[in-house]
């Protein structure tokens, strides 16, 4: 076996992939936050009075609310200030096609492994690729529109179905859940927005990929997706940032509506920069999602693999109001050097008959901080709710940490709940078996690690599996404890 | 500080001069001015304090407390009460506590060499003072209880001193008026001795008179040293009871404590907290909590491994009947000293009651990697299976519930080491499982 | 004793009895074979009443009362004895509790006056002389960490203690090695009676060569497609059950 401490070095010295920056000419609205910043960004995005309104309201809340004081979790104090809330490639005007996209930009995402002309695109996969603030381009746009799909930008959106928009948006998420859906509400620049009509099966996975690029930015899209009765989506989002001596904020808001009989699945491949080894830099990736399930039988899946960002602040949570409804939170969170992650979910058990399933898996490495947060939640009509929760932890090297604070919260006596959680040091009779077969240390625990991590990758859709099984592979190299 | 509690609560007022007027040892004086500046400081607890999210106590605040105990004498119901505490069959020495004041006699034979029992009033008038500092944390009424109290059991046994009987400790609250009492007991396990001990609450209140029992104990088990402790808490409606244990564990030391709360006080919370302040110590922390009517009981408990090579299981189970609201936290907490800890806790609730509720929050706090710990939580009912097994071999459903609350908590029950108060704790259970409660 | 007549059962909305008819007398021993799927243990459940199978057409009388009607628990006070093809585990319930209490509740019903605890030990240690059942065993937690032939055991043990007018055994014989088989079926044997009846539910015929029954009934895809003696069973272990299906699914056609 090798030496532990030069493997811990090599973890180290590892260098985050994605940390390059496109030179592209940009649009940049100077630091600083009041009402004016707001107004600027309605203007700039020609938004309907409403939505400005609503916009304002957002910032007035924002206003009001504390950060957050957890249990063992101290935010940093952020300037927020000190922070662009508008970045935007220069254009002249709206891009028509993908022949009008700047062939920087393109070369981006191509780097990033997300080509965006279509011969090139992954088959089966339709993308919204997002730069900074805006969406620059959709993919397949006009094949899901025979099905009566809409996926585009937000922005888009707003200006072609206002009256969905104006329907859901905030109906899940208020302006005023929390502090940074507060100011995501203010200043959100854009994101996608996905509407799938009643018994459509959505044929391919609905993408979106966000890069973060010019310093001092903030990141605050908003996502919202809405199934209407009996219909299917699957949606993925990836996201990178380049590397940065600065911490940038992330303050991102997700809605799912998912009407009766609708199923949403919602996957989440996060490799933000996360920082250097003595945790200068990356980004503060603050996120609300939450999703409702309206109608009954509805379905609401969350998973996501967690590996980038310095810290990572989330609950993807989901409302089971309709009876039968189901929800479920998969998630594999990796920290390493000093990033923490604090992540888990909320299930709300409303209806009849509702039905929960949580399974988180943590791995802390380096000096790592890794916490699950989770809430179960029975009301007193929840009659014959279930819910199961398994969270394990994983320990590799003595200087870092694994916490689980799980809430369960029970009014009905006839509901059911189990929680179940595990903490301890990666095996290293494990580690030896496979040794003795021939597997060196670095192998061994990439295997282990992806055995530990099975239950939420098998969650992912194909293309994202492997992506995700090779993030963690090259996040944990080295980390022999 | 806390102007605002000052102004709404009247027994803020209450504390506040029953502490200016306070005659006290110099020794004392400057440990109680600290902690009644830490109670100044956190005031009594809100649903906005973490550790009181679950558990409301703005009602029971808003009644009045006197802080004078009456004078004593024996009152009337002592006999009834102490029949009430009385373990049929068990070979022990004896005690009485009456509002936290010990008589000084003792039942069951003349203690054995090594053992000695004081009252705290007493042991204060000694040069020195008597109690180790803390700072109190986040105890909000440790810290009151530091600030104000006036008596309590001191207990030491002395190094290698094996004491066989158990010492049966009966605490009773009885008072005509509104009171608050605030016991303080101190009990050291020194070297390589073992003590038994099996504490009773009982209360006896006319009327509408409401006591507030705010119950501070401090324990060290000294190198080596062995402590049961059992704790029956069977105080009658109107009692609110809040009772802390700190215990300090030393080299491997050995702590089991068993707690049982049946259907009674308004108001129980016990905040038990065991401190792993050296290597290889071994700790049970097991607990029943059997709630009925509107009662409010609330378990928190604290395993706080500091040095490496300690062992603690943990295992509380509950059982909510009618309108009643259980509310358990227990937390595991491994510091980065302490590798090889192998901690475990499970929490199990079987709601019965149609309006009942469990808030249930088992934590970890890892900072070590060489560990083994894992929590559980669940809620659930009788498992239909199991009661139709049951049913299917001629016993009614009725039967067949209490049969089976009973199998639930038999896993804590079985763990008591005295056959007579296992028998005696089975006993209690079943008068509280009558059959219509299953129904 | 038992009379089925047409009846029809279904568990979450899928038809799985669809119209049994059976008539078992005091003294006699039917074998019900069949493939696996085909309704034997459903039969079983609906006999002893539980809950997730309904009912949806015919009746079962038993002693000339309407079965049907009977909470699962008075069922049992009946007389009705179900050994469980996978018994269940209950920790904490001691196996001598539950007897106890099982015995106290059916004599109440009986309006027999409670059996004296000197009584009820000499019951126990007879029966379970009997069925070679460990006196250890006897102190556990009901099923709790038995072996699979333990549990089986436990089964005829409390069979034995309830004395039963009918017993049903479902797949008792599964997963059993041929002593314990030998064990068991020793225990039915001393128990049968010209008073008693049993119903064998199983897939093989090997336990049939040490409970000789009176009848052997075929169950196939819900219904009895034939019946005969103890010749049928030895018939079925020859050729399988296929020839069966062949038949049935012919007379099927022709029905239909």
């Amino acid at each position: 076996m090798a030496n532990e401490n030069e493997i811990l070095d090599n973890i180290a010295n590892k260098e985050y992939e994605f940390g390059f920056v496109t030179d592209i000419e940009m649009d940049i609205l100077p630091a600083g936050l009041n009402e004016d910043t707001i107004r600027y960004i309605s203007e700039k995005k020609k938004e309907p009075a409403w939505l400005l309104e609503w916009r304002l309201k957002g910032f007035q809340a924002f206003r009001k609310q504390k950060l957050p004081e957890w249990q063992n979790f101290t935010l940093p104090s952020i300037d927020f200030q000190k922070i662009s809330y508008y970045a935007a490639p220069r254009s002249k005007k709206k891009y028509n096609s993908l022949d009008e996209v700047d062939p920087e930009l393109l070369a981006t995402f191509e780097k990033l492994g997300i080509p965006l002309s279509e011969q090139k695109a992954l088959a089966g996969v339709a993308v919204d690729a997002v730069f900074d603030s805006i969406s620059v381009a959709t993919t397949y746009k006009e094949k899901l529109k025979e099905l009566g799909i809409i996926f585009c930008s937000f922005g888009e959106a707003v200006q072609e179905h206002p009256e969905i928009v104006q329907k859901y948006v905030g109906s899940v998420v208020p302006h005023s859940d929390n502090i940074f859906a507060a100011l995501n509400a203010a200043v959100f620049s854009d994101g996608s927005f996905v509407y799938i009509p009643k018994g459509v099966r959505c044929p391919m996975e609905l993408s979106t990929y966000f890069r973060i690029n010019t310093e001092n930015t903030g990141q605050f899209e908003r996502t919202l997706i809405i199934a209407d009765e009996g219909s299917y989506v699957s949606y993925l989002e990836g996201c990178t940032a380049p590397m940065r001596d600065e911490n940038q904020l992330h303050a991102a808001v997700v809605e799912l509506i998912a009407l009766g009989n609708a199923e949403i699945k919602y996957s989440t491949v996060q490799n933000w920069y996360p920082g250097d080894k003595d945790g200068k830099g990356g980004i503060y990736n603050f996120v609300t999602k939450r999703g409702i399930c309206k109608g009954a039988n509805a379905k609401i899946s969350w998973t996501q693999v967690e590996t980038g960002s310095a810290i990572t602040w989330k609950y993807p949570s989901v409302i089971l109001q309709g009876d039968n409804s189901t929800g479920e939170f998969y998630s594999v969170a990796v920290t390493r050097n000093k990033q923490i992650a604090d992540t888990g979910t909320k299930m709300h058990h409303i209806g009849r008959n509702t039905r929960s399933r949580i399974i988180s898996k943590g791995i802390s490495a380096g000096q790592g901080q890794n916490s699950y947060r989770g809430l179960v939640q029975i009301g007193a009509k929840a009659d014959e709710a279930r819910n199961f929760t398994q969270c394990d932890s994983l320990l590799i090297g003595d200087q870092c940490g694994a916490h689980t604070f799980p809430y369960i919260e029970s009014k009905n006596n006839t509901a059911t709940v189990e929680h179940e959680a595990t903490t301890s040091k990666i095996g290293e009779d494990q580690i030896f078996y496979l040794n003795q077969r021939g597997i060196d240390s670095e192998k061994a625990i990439a295997l282990i690690i992806n055995g530990y991590a099975r239950e939420v990758l098998n969650q992912l859709p194909m293309e994202f599996a492997v992506e995700a099984q090779k993030l963690l592979s090259i996040t944990l190299e080295g980390s022999v404890g | 500080m806390n102007v605002l509690q000052e102004q709404t609560i009247p027994l803020y007022g209450r504390i506040v001069e029953k502490y200016s007027k306070l005659s006290t040892t110099a020794a004392s004086q400057q440990a109680r001015q600290s902690a009644f500046h830490r109670f100044q400081l956190l005031g009594f607890p809100t649903i906005k304090n973490e550790d009181w999210k679950y558990t409301n106590i703005t009602r029971f605040l808003k009644d009045e407390y006197a802080l004078e105990a009456p004078s004593a004498g024996a009152p009337a119901e002592l006999s009834e009460l102490l029949a009430k505490a009385a373990i049929p069959d068990l070979d022990c020495y004896g005690i009485v506590l009456v509002n936290g004041v010990w008589d000084g006699k003792i039942e069951g034979g003349e203690l054995p060499k090594g053992i000695e029992l004081h009252r705290v009033s007493d042991a204060l008038s000694q040069p020195g003072d008597l109690f180790t500092n803390d700072n109190w944390g986040n105890l909000h009424f440790a810290a009151l209880n530091a600030a104000l109290y006036t008596d309590g059991l001191f207990i030491r046994v002395a190094a290698n001193i094996v004491i066989e009987k158990p010492l049966h400790i009966v605490h009773v609250y009885t008072s005509d008026y509104n009171l608050m009492v605030q016991p303080r007991h101190l009990w050291i396990v020194d070297r390589n001795a073992q003590l038994s001990v099996i504490e009773s609450t009982v209360s006896g209140l006319s009327g509408e008179v409401k006591i507030w029992v705010n119950n501070l104990t401090e324990i060290i088990v000294h190198n080596d040293a062995k402590l049961d402790h059992v704790n029956l808490q069977t105080a009658a409606t109107g009692t609110r009871l809040v009772q802390q244990t700190i215990v300090h564990q030393k080299k491997q030391s050995l702590y089991n404590s068993y707690t049982f709360t049946l259907p009674g006080a308004d108001l129980v919370r016990n905040d038990l907290q065991a401190r792993l302040e050296e290597d290889h110590t071994e700790t049970h922390l097991y607990g029943l909590y059997l709630t009925a009517g509107d009662q409010l009981v609330d378990n928190h408990t604290l395993v706080d491994h500091q040095k490496p090579h300690c062992f603690s299981n943990e295992l509380y189970k509950g059982v909510l009947l009618e309108r009643s609201t259980g509310v358990f936290n227990g937390k595991v907490y491994v510091h980065k000293d302490a590798q090889k800890t192998n901690a475990f806790q499970q929490n199990n609730n079987l709601v019965i009651g149609k309006k009942a509720t469990i808030d249930s929050k088992p934590e970890l706090e890892i900072f070590a990697d060489d560990v083994k710990c894992s929590h559980g939580s669940t809620v659930g009912q009788f498992s239909e299976d199991a009661l139709f097994y049951l049913r299917a071999r001629g016993i009614g459903e009725a039967t067949a519930k209490a049969l089976l609350i009973n199998a639930f908590a038999f896993d804590v029950t079985e763990k008591i080491k005295f056959p007579a108060v296992e028998t005696y704790i089975n006993q209690q259970i079943s008068h509280h499982i009558p059959v219509n409660h299953a129904g | 004793m038992l009379i089925i007549k047409n009846l029809h059962a279904e568990v979450e909305d899928k038809k799985i009895l669809k119209g049994i008819d059976l008539t078992v007398n005091a003294g006699e021993i039917h074998a019900i074979m069949g493939p696996n799927g085909s309704g034997k243990s459903s039969l079983a459940s609906v006999l002893a009443g539980r809950e997730s199978y309904q009912v949806t057409e015919g009746e079962v009388l038993f002693e000339g009362k309407n079965l049907l009607e009977m909470e699962p628990e008075t069922r049992a006070r009946e007389g009705l004895f179900l050994a469980f093809q996978y018994p269940i585990e209950i920790p904490g319930v001691s196996n001598i509790n539950f007897l106890k209490t099982a015995i106290g509740e059916i004599r109440t019903y009986k309006g027999l006056p409670p059996m004296d605890a000197k009584e009820f030990l000499r019951l126990t240690r007879e029966k379970q002389k009997l069925v070679e059942f460990d006196a250890q065993l006897v102190n556990r937690s009901l099923n709790e960490g038995f072996s699979g032939g333990e549990k089986k055991r436990n089964e005829i043990f409390q069979l034995a203690m309830l004395q039963p007018s009918l017993s049903i055994l479902d797949e008792t014989d599964s997963g059993l090695d041929i002593d314990a088989l030998r064990i068991v079926a020793q225990g039915v044997n001393k128990l049968r009676s010209d008073k008693n009846a049993f119903i064998i539910i199983t897939h093989y015929q090997r336990l049939l060569e040490y409970i000789i029954p009176d009848f052997v009934h075929v169950l196939y895809n819900g219904r009895i497609v034939k019946s005969g003696t103890k010749e049928l069973a030895l018939e079925l272990e020859e050729k399988g059950y296929d020839w069966l299906k062949e038949e049935s699914r012919e007379q099927e056609a022709t029905t239909i």
